[in-house]
């Protein structure tokens, strides 16, 4: 039985953590992840290192943890969508509008996973074994397709071809975007986007 | 004065009626008819090539395995260039004719000694039907309706360890032949060519082929004395009209026709009806002590049961020589590529009762088209009184008194597959 | 305990299966066989059409079809004679119960009960007092083992199909020798070897299939799954489905569950366990050196 005094401890602990990860992610945006140091991240919070030590074990550590905190964000926002009662159409607009929406009010997250998780493996081989660490968001997407092919809306075809199409284009989008080449607003491609995904994905 | 009598005959995997014409008191024709059918093949058109392998067994209960082998040669015709290694088709004869042998016995004990009015312990009839359950489930999964051959080979992988406790179970086999059957080492018995001889030792077989001798009933169930035998391994394919064989075989001579009134279709070769069976295989492989029998009783109920209880010794040294023959190195099953879209093959099994032959034809990668012919529709089908099938010529000229059950078991008739 | 087995459209795999029961003489020495279609038996059919009395089970098998006359009687009157007289009424084999394959060879075939997973009016009235024994055949075992339980009057609880739950809770999974495999998510197969799991290509249906195949092994010996063959799912009302060598999938996702898995706890086991590369199951069995 937990008292109210170990709840209000947890409580902190977790705003403690959430703090960590969303100055971490501040930092590898804008300093890159390699020039960033635990130290580094420690005096920006305003916390000792070896308290900063207690949450996280190593930066490699952190990064994965970073990395199944997105999937988990992103997990539970798909999830809602999937367990909606809307088209599967209706669906790809909203699992599409999600991440660019995510794309747009926290950028340092999809930066993180692109450049860094992306593009630097040696940093997840071990914890982050194949997609274990974003096993969450993948499960979502599974369980769309699967759904989608159940109804005979999309097309029965490899996973594969189906989740690159999809999260391909997804990431080619955002990352665009964070060249700066875009002329329009990622919020003003979702139509679109839905729009070719659906037709490349939909059953004949 | 002209009588017809109706006789319900029960436990022949099933029913058949039998209307029996009489004419001073003997019989001048018989109607054989079975009554209900499950379409099978009809269950089968429009599936999947190989959802064969997993229906067809379920054609009978009985001679469910003949069906399976029958279903994966018609598939494995459907390719071009497919190869088994011998390890798999030594297996696939291994379990193939454990289940001639417990269909033997379970006629022989079940049916037979109890119509010829002789002790028949249920475990006489039981126990080596067990026993070759178990060697067929050792190699195959399960029995009965297991579908473990399939195009290429065999579902799984044998190891020594199978074939240890395989061999185990074949010295049981042995051992009940000779405590129950006829006490004489097998292959002394196999060579034997004089009835005397036989009918001098001890065991069932001596005791009901004396007790058919005692009653008199040594020249009933005397037939057309044509037999066919389409299927290999242990057997000889070819046809004996009497004792004169022939040994090419077109299979485009078999034709199938429906009859009205009863659910099985007859079958003829260039017309004309042929028994198959334990007593074709006999003739055309040329039993010493079958032949005897033939020579003294042409093809009577006498030399039809005893030609069945002569293939269990051959087919237990069958096994012998197959298990010393089985290179385990070998691959179990060689991957015949994918299913041909349009093809057409014929798989061709020597079953407990005869000849079974299966023709499929694929259309668009499923089945347009499935054939069965069974041996039973060979020996029961029906003629006419002036052409009269196998089983009928041979109750024909039968008289109240004799045993018309018998001579029509005799065949060890199967109800369910004749319909299928 | 007196019995009457009655057959309708069947292959009889069932009353033989029944004959590889171990040591089924002594075991049916507590029995009386009013009528068994092989067996030494009281009654002819004949007399069994004309009506005989002191049936205590009534176990039929084989698929029902419309009007359909046994010899002289139509089988339904038979059967609502025969289900009226006896204490139990046992479903045995998977077409007697749902009409399984031969249901599927004409209209208006189907089980006792069932018609696949739907239930009939027909014979309402005997619902109460029917057990379910699907199977293709059935488990000697369980036949024999549901009649001693019932000749005991032991307890025998069974599930909403009335199937007893002691052998048909399990699955068919529970005991198979592959289980590795299936845990692990390896799922390249190929026939003709030990190793492998055949629920991902070969439309295996032994993790959501109600039975006790790898439990109490067939024939004392083994089993379809050990020896290679993908389960068929006999035991249940969709049995036979199309396509039984191939595993139904939705972008490349099994469109069949474990039974009471979720799909989303499936997929999220199956994509931790797939990140891992554990060699000892990619190696062949009788190989391996370490563990």
């Amino acid at each position: 039985m937990v008292t109210m005094r170990e709840e209000q401890t947890a409580i902190r602990k977790e705003k403690k953590r959430s703090a960590i990860i969303k100055e971490a992610l501040r930092l590898f945006a804008t300093k890159g992840f390699y020039s960033t140091t635990i130290p580094d991240i420690a005096r920006s919070i305003g916390m000792s290192v070896g308290n900063l030590y207690n949450y996280f074990g190593s930066k490699e550590l952190l990064a994965q943890e970073i990395i199944r905190h997105i999937s988990a964000y992103l997990g539970a926002r798909i999830r809602e969508i999937n367990e909606s009662d809307l088209s599967v159409q209706e669906k790809i607009r909203q699992i599409v509008g999600i991440y660019f929406r995510t794309a747009k009010m926290e950028p340092e997250m999809i930066d993180f996973f692109l450049r860094v998780y992306l593009s630097n493996r040696e940093v997840f081989h071990e914890g982050c074994e194949g997609m274990i660490c974003v096993n969450e968001f993948v499960t979502e997407i599974m369980i769309f397709f699967d759904d989608g092919v159940a109804k005979g809306e999309l097309k029965n075809q490899d996973f594969f071809s189906a989740f690159g199409l999809f999260m391909g284009y997804l990431g080619g989008m955002v990352f665009l975007n964070g060249e700066r080449i875009l002329p329009k607003a990622l919020d003003d491609y979702v139509e679109e986007i839905s729009e070719n995904i659906y037709n490349a994905l939909k059953a004949s | 004065m002209a009588e017809i009598r109706l006789e319900l005959i029960e436990k022949i995997e099933g029913e058949a009626q039998v209307r029996y014409h009489y004419e001073e008191g003997q019989v001048t024709f018989a109607e054989i008819l079975f009554l209900n059918s499950r379409h099978i093949e009809r269950i089968l058109r429009g599936r999947d090539p190989l959802d064969a392998l997993s229906i067809n067994p379920r054609v009978c209960g009985i001679c469910g395995h003949a069906h399976l082998i029958a279903t994966v040669r018609a598939l494995e015709g459907c390719f071009e260039g497919l190869r088994i290694s011998d390890k798999a088709r030594n297996i696939r004869e291994l379990t193939l004719s454990l289940e001639l042998l417990q269909n033997h016995f379970k006629w022989f004990y079940l049916t037979i000694l109890p119509l010829l009015e002789l002790e028949a312990p249920l475990e006489r009839a039981l126990e080596p039907a067990r026993v070759a359950g178990e060697m067929i489930a050792l190699l195959a999964g399960q029995y009965p309706h297991t579908s473990y051959a399939l195009p290429g080979g065999i579902c799984g992988e044998i190891t020594p360890v199978d074939l240890l406790e395989f061999r185990h179970r074949l010295r049981r086999l042995q051992t009940l032949f000779r405590r129950y059957i006829v006490d004489v080492e097998l292959e002394a018995f196999v060579h034997c060519e004089r009835i005397e001889e036989m009918l001098g030792k001890s065991g069932d077989l001596p005791k009901a082929m004396r007790r058919i001798l005692d009653r008199g009933w040594e020249r009933l169930g005397q037939s057309h004395d044509r037999f066919i035998v389409f299927g290999e391994g242990l057997f000889h394919p070819g046809k004996s009209v009497g004792t004169r064989l022939r040994e090419h075989l077109d299979l485009r001579y078999v034709r199938e026709e429906i009859v009205p009134g009863t659910q099985a279709r007859k079958v003829a070769y260039r017309d004309r009806p042929y028994e198959t069976g334990p007593l074709a295989r006999a003739m055309v492989m040329k039993t010493p002590l079958v032949k005897e029998a033939h020579r003294r009783y042409r093809d009577s109920l006498f030399t039809r049961i005893l030609a069945r209880i002569c293939e269990i010794p051959r087919l237990i040294g069958y096994l012998d020589r197959l298990l010393k023959e089985i290179d385990l190195a070998q691959e179990a099953w060689i991957d015949p590529g994918s299913f041909p879209s349009e093809a057409e093959g014929t798989g061709i099994v020597e079953a407990a009762r005869g000849s079974l032959i299966h023709r499929v034809s694929i259309r668009e990668g499923r089945i347009r088209e499935y054939e069965i012919i069974t041996p039973t529709q060979w020996n029961l089908g029906n003629g006419t009184p002036e052409d009269p099938g196998v089983a009928q010529q041979a109750l024909i000229g039968l008289r109240r008194e004799d045993p018309t059950e018998l001579v029509f078991k005799s065949f060890d008739v199967c109800s369910v597959c004749t319909t299928h | 305990m007196r019995l009457l087995w009655l057959s309708a459209l069947a292959c009889n795999g069932n009353a033989h299966t029944l004959l590889n029961y171990p040591d089924f003489e002594r075991w049916q020495e507590g029995f009386e066989w009013l009528y068994h279609p092989l067996l030494p038996s009281t009654h002819t059919l004949l007399e069994v059409e004309e009506g005989i009395d002191g049936v205590e089970v009534l176990i039929v098998e084989g698929t029902l079809e419309e009007g359909m006359i046994k010899n002289s009687i139509p089988l339904q009157y038979l059967l609502e004679r025969y289900a009226s007289q006896a204490k139990w009424i046992l479903t045995v084999g998977t077409c007697a119960t749902f009409g399984g394959i031969f249901a599927r060879g004409g209209e208006d075939r189907n089980g006792v009960h069932f018609s696949g997973g739907e239930r009939l009016e027909e014979f309402a009235e005997f619902w109460e007092k029917s057990i379910s024994l699907p199977g293709c055949p059935v488990q000697p075992e369980i036949l024999a083992g549901t009649l001693s339980l019932l000749k005991e009057a032991s307890p025998l609880p069974l599930d909403r199909m009335h199937r007893p739950k002691y052998f048909y809770a399990y699955t068919v999974h529970d005991g198979c020798t592959r289980n590795e495999y299936f845990e692990y998510k390896i799922d390249e197969h190929r026939f003709g070897r030990l190793e492998g799991c055949m629920f991902y290509e070969h439309g295996c249906q032994g993790t959501f299939t109600h039975g006790s195949c790898n439990k109490i092994l067939w024939n004392g010996v083994n089993s379809k799954t050990r020896a290679g063959q993908p389960c068929m799912g006999c035991t249940e009302p969709t049995f036979p489905r199309e396509g039984l060598w191939r595993t139904p999938k939705h972008m490349g996702i099994p469109a069949r569950m474990p039974l009471g898995v979720p799909r989303r706890a499936y997929l999220s086991l199956a994509g931790i366990a797939k990140a891992f590369n554990i060699e000892r199951f990619h190696r062949p069995l009788l190989e391996d050196e370490d563990g």
